[in-house]
């Protein structure tokens, strides 16, 4: 771990920080702003889906979620904050080194006393830094505006705590992932629609399944892996598919640091 | 001690060749010439030392250290100046040197600012607003600013204006005379005369030549230039001269071999005018790309 | 000409991920309907949801034991991915010049910006227009076997016009973002915030009835496929708003593109 690479390496993602934090702040509150409205609607729905056998349930993901409660209701909403966390994490993750070489500037970094490990390492260290920070105001928000909103209901901080402390698990995934097909393909040339790629891709899949009923493809996107309206249900996480996604991670974090020590930096042109 | 010493260099891109078993040394205080055409190798050489890339095959020692497995150590008395210069272009020039200085945990302050005064360096312009030959600037100062004990040039002086170029030179004399070894690479000829002890000449990815660059002269061809009324070129046709040619009543040729052959030839006619010179490396370097 | 050729050929890779990934879609969203077809039982239950949530999953108004229904819930995820295309190959390739440092270039040969925006814009269309057929033709194949009706087919073509209509807005925007920014880093991160915001305004809007007016602003609500569905075509008011925002974003990506400095 270098400091200067960590504070410089920070300090260049400062400003897309505090827009993602902005964004996602004014997310939650917009969203949760019409609990009330919806709590009263969805109360008589689950009398009506009480009726129905289970499979039929799970089949539209209905199982999981119930919009009548805080938490229910917030599980809804988290859905899309994590699409957000993971295109933020998927960028951060896309450019940690790529954006060095195509913009040239890896020569620079590359030929200062540090090793390649020590740079990924501090490189690593301040996107989580950043992402951390986003995090910390995505747990801030969250408990405002439930404060705010959420009227005469009640609700069990333990869960809420419990969902906001997978978001760390969430980036990391996104983080990792980019960080990895960056440094397998040969140049990444444009970020963005990488990152929006794997951020989207993921999210969508979740939402069919979250729809339609599978298993095959809880076991692919991460959206599954910590899925907000089952976390809230059974106030646990489901253990084996978040050792599955720590496990991806960390295969991700462990052939990153194996490319990008052997790796050649590409020269100018 | 050699300050570098390259054996049996091997890179390839993928099938395409980078460079093929490439061997010298460097010894301690000396100013290396690496001279060769565009796409020869030199670029590649420069990077396997500062391992940016990973050899194909073969072995590269700087300060006595595999520079595979010893990278950062390495790279701590190195200074690089890369033959384009692309720095982080949202930062102003002084933040970005004080960026590279803090890699090198001395106070380079002192030096930073003297370096840049006699660059002509302003200090608190935006990267992305400097021309090309201001971002050299900024690259030579930050490739000098930690006083390295070698000097990776790369191309160094495209881009300065011949003021700046010597400005430029009289620097990496002065750094020389402190005993800094000097790796420079280099396609203009004339700078490398003027600079350096030895050079290296690459072709293609191998080395062709290495040698002093005194001998290389020396050893090699004379130039040979005769004026005279009613010259017959028949009368040079001696082995070892080379390219004669007639202009204006002025007889060029080059020649290897005993010089008193052509002394000698010389003699049996009425000379107006005779020189004879050392060929400039651009004329030896013809030679090796014949 | 050269140009648009040239841009097709530095697309074409883009285009085949992006075709890739809606053709899994496809596929996998075809493999699930095999658990509805026909089931009775779903129906009912179906019926019996609020709309308040059947809005909240953009699944009112379908009924997904036919093909037709289903498919009217997958379109907004057609849709979003075709946005995210477009949007992308429209800033890409106006600001990959001034990225790669080929703007310099690609800008002193002997042609006029607006030649260099026209020959880049068609190419991404071209893009556009070749997703779309993709969609279209891999959805057939996806459901033949459920043996589709005259219905399914109408409302397929229809939904596959509307999406081009949504290609073309994010195309337009994503050439004006290229065009129009100064750094061209910046109009990759406006294109993610347009398009994330623009989804999220989708979903709120049928939320709640007095956020109904926020439909004007997303066009991911401009063709909604419950209303595609019934009608049998794309609304005119839409339409004519596409339309208006489509030529003002070309328009104003050509005025910018020939003012501005360009940098490297």
């Amino acid at each position: 771990m270098n400091a200067n690479i960590y504070r410089h390496e920070f300090r260049i993602r400062l400003k897309s920080v505090i827009i993602w934090s902005l964004a996602l702040t004014f997310l939650i509150a917009f969203y949760f702003a019409m609990f009330p409205v919806f709590a009263d609607q969805a109360a008589l729905m689950n009398e009506l889906l009480a009726k129905y056998p289970p499979e039929l349930r799970a089949a539209f993901g209905m199982d999981n979620m119930d919009l009548s409660t805080v938490l229910g209701f917030y599980s809804f909403i988290f859905m899309f904050v994590q699409l957000c966390l993971a295109i933020q994490a998927g960028n951060y993750g896309f450019g940690l080194v790529s954006i060095e070489e195509s913009e040239l500037t890896a020569d620079f970094l590359l030929s200062k006393p540090v090793s390649r490990a020590q740079v990924l390492t501090s490189k690593l260290l301040a996107a989580l830094t950043s992402l951390t920070l986003t995090n910390l105001v995505v747990w801030v928000s969250s408990f405002v505006a439930i404060a705010l909103f959420r009227g005469e209901h009640e609700y069990e901080p333990g869960t809420l705590i419990l969902l906001l402390l997978s978001i760390v698990i969430f980036q990391l995934f996104f983080l990792s992932v980019g960080l990895v097909i960056s440094l397998l393909v040969k140049r990444v040339r444009s970020v963005t629609p990488y990152a929006l790629g794997l951020g989207f891709g993921s999210y969508v899949l979740s939402a069919f399944s979250g729809v339609f009923g599978a298993v095959a493809l809880e076991l692919i996107t991460p959206f599954k892996h910590l899925d907000a309206a089952s976390i809230v249900k059974h106030a646990a996480y489901d253990t084996p598919l978040v050792l599955l996604n720590v496990a991806v991670t960390l295969v991700a974090l462990a052939v990153s640091y194996w490319l990008y020590i052997r790796r050649d930096i590409p020269a100018v042109s | 001690m050699s300050i570098i010493e390259v054996t049996n260099l091997t890179k390839f891109y993928g099938k395409s060749r980078g460079i093929v078993d490439v061997s010298f040394s460097e010894e301690e205080g000396e100013i290396f010439g690496f001279i060769g055409p565009n796409g020869a190798g030199k670029s590649t050489t420069i990077r396997l030392l500062l391992s940016l890339i990973h050899p194909t095959s073969g072995s590269a020692k700087v300060f006595g250290k595999d520079v595979v497995t010893h990278g950062p150590e390495i790279r701590r008395d190195i200074g690089y100046l890369p033959s384009e210069v692309f720095y982080y272009e949202g930062m102003k020039v002084i933040e970005l040197l004080k960026y590279s200085a803090s890699f090198y945990g001395k106070d380079c302050t002192e030096r930073l600012h003297e370096l840049s005064e006699y660059m002509e360096l302003e200090l608190n312009r935006r990267i992305s607003d400097l021309s090309y030959g201001n971002k050299k600037k900024v690259g030579i100062v930050q490739g000098l600013l930690h006083s390295p004990k070698l000097l990776f040039l790369d191309e160094p002086t495209s881009g300065l204006d011949p003021l700046m170029q010597r400005k430029f030179f009289d620097l990496i004399r002065k750094e020389n005379a402190r005993g800094v070894t000097v790796f420079f690479s280099s396609h203009i000829l004339g700078e490398v005369q003027r600079l350096c002890n030895r050079v290296g000449i690459i072709r293609e990815g191998k080395i062709v030549e290495i040698s002093d660059i005194r001998t290389l002269q020396q050893n090699n061809y004379k130039k040979v230039n005769v004026t005279a009324d009613g010259l017959n070129p028949a009368t040079f046709d001696l082995p070892g001269v080379n390219n004669l040619q007639t202009e204006d009543g002025t007889l060029h040729f080059f020649f290897k071999g005993d010089i008193n052959a052509v002394l000698q030839k010389i003699s049996t006619i009425q000379v107006a005018d005779v020189t004879i010179e050392e060929p400039t490396l651009e004329e030896i370097f013809m030679h090796y790309y014949e | 000409m050269n140009i648009f050729l040239r841009e097709l050929k530095a697309n074409l890779k883009s285009l085949l991920i992006w075709s890739a990934i809606i053709i899994l879609l496809i596929f996998m969203a075809g493999a699930k309907y095999s658990a509805f077809a026909g089931d009775p039982e779903m129906l009912k239950m179906l019926d019996s949801m609020p709309k308040a949530l059947l809005d909240a999953l953009s699944m009112s108004a379908f009924n997904l034991t036919t093909i037709s229904g289903f498919y009217g819930v997958m379109f907004i995820y057609f849709a979003l991915m075709a946005a995210i295309a477009a949007a992308m190959w429209g800033s890409d390739s106006i600001s990959k010049e001034e990225r790669d440092k080929t703007v310099e270039f690609s800008l002193v040969l002997p042609v006029t910006r607006s030649r260099v925006v026209t020959a880049k814009g068609l190419a991404a269309l071209v893009n556009c227009v070749v997703f779309v057929l993709i969609t279209w033709v891999v959805s057939l194949v996806a459901v033949q076997s459920y043996n589709p009706d005259q219905v399914f087919y109408n409302f397929l073509a229809l939904e596959m016009q509307a999406m081009f209509v949504i290609e073309l807005i994010f195309l337009a925007i994503g050439l004006l973002l290229g065009c129009a920014m100064k750094q061209y880093k910046r109009s990759g991160s406006t294109a993610v915030a347009i398009i994330l915001t623009a989804y999220f305004l989708s979903i709120v809007s049928v939320m709640n009835e007095k956020l109904d007016f926020l439909k004007y602003f997303t066009p991911f609500k401009f063709f909604d496929a419950a209303a595609l569905l019934q009608s049998g075509k794309l609304d005119a008011t839409y339409l004519l708003l596409s339309a208006a925002i489509i030529i003002v974003c070309v328009a104003a990506a050509y005025w910018s593109y020939n003012k501005r400095d360009l940098y490297i």
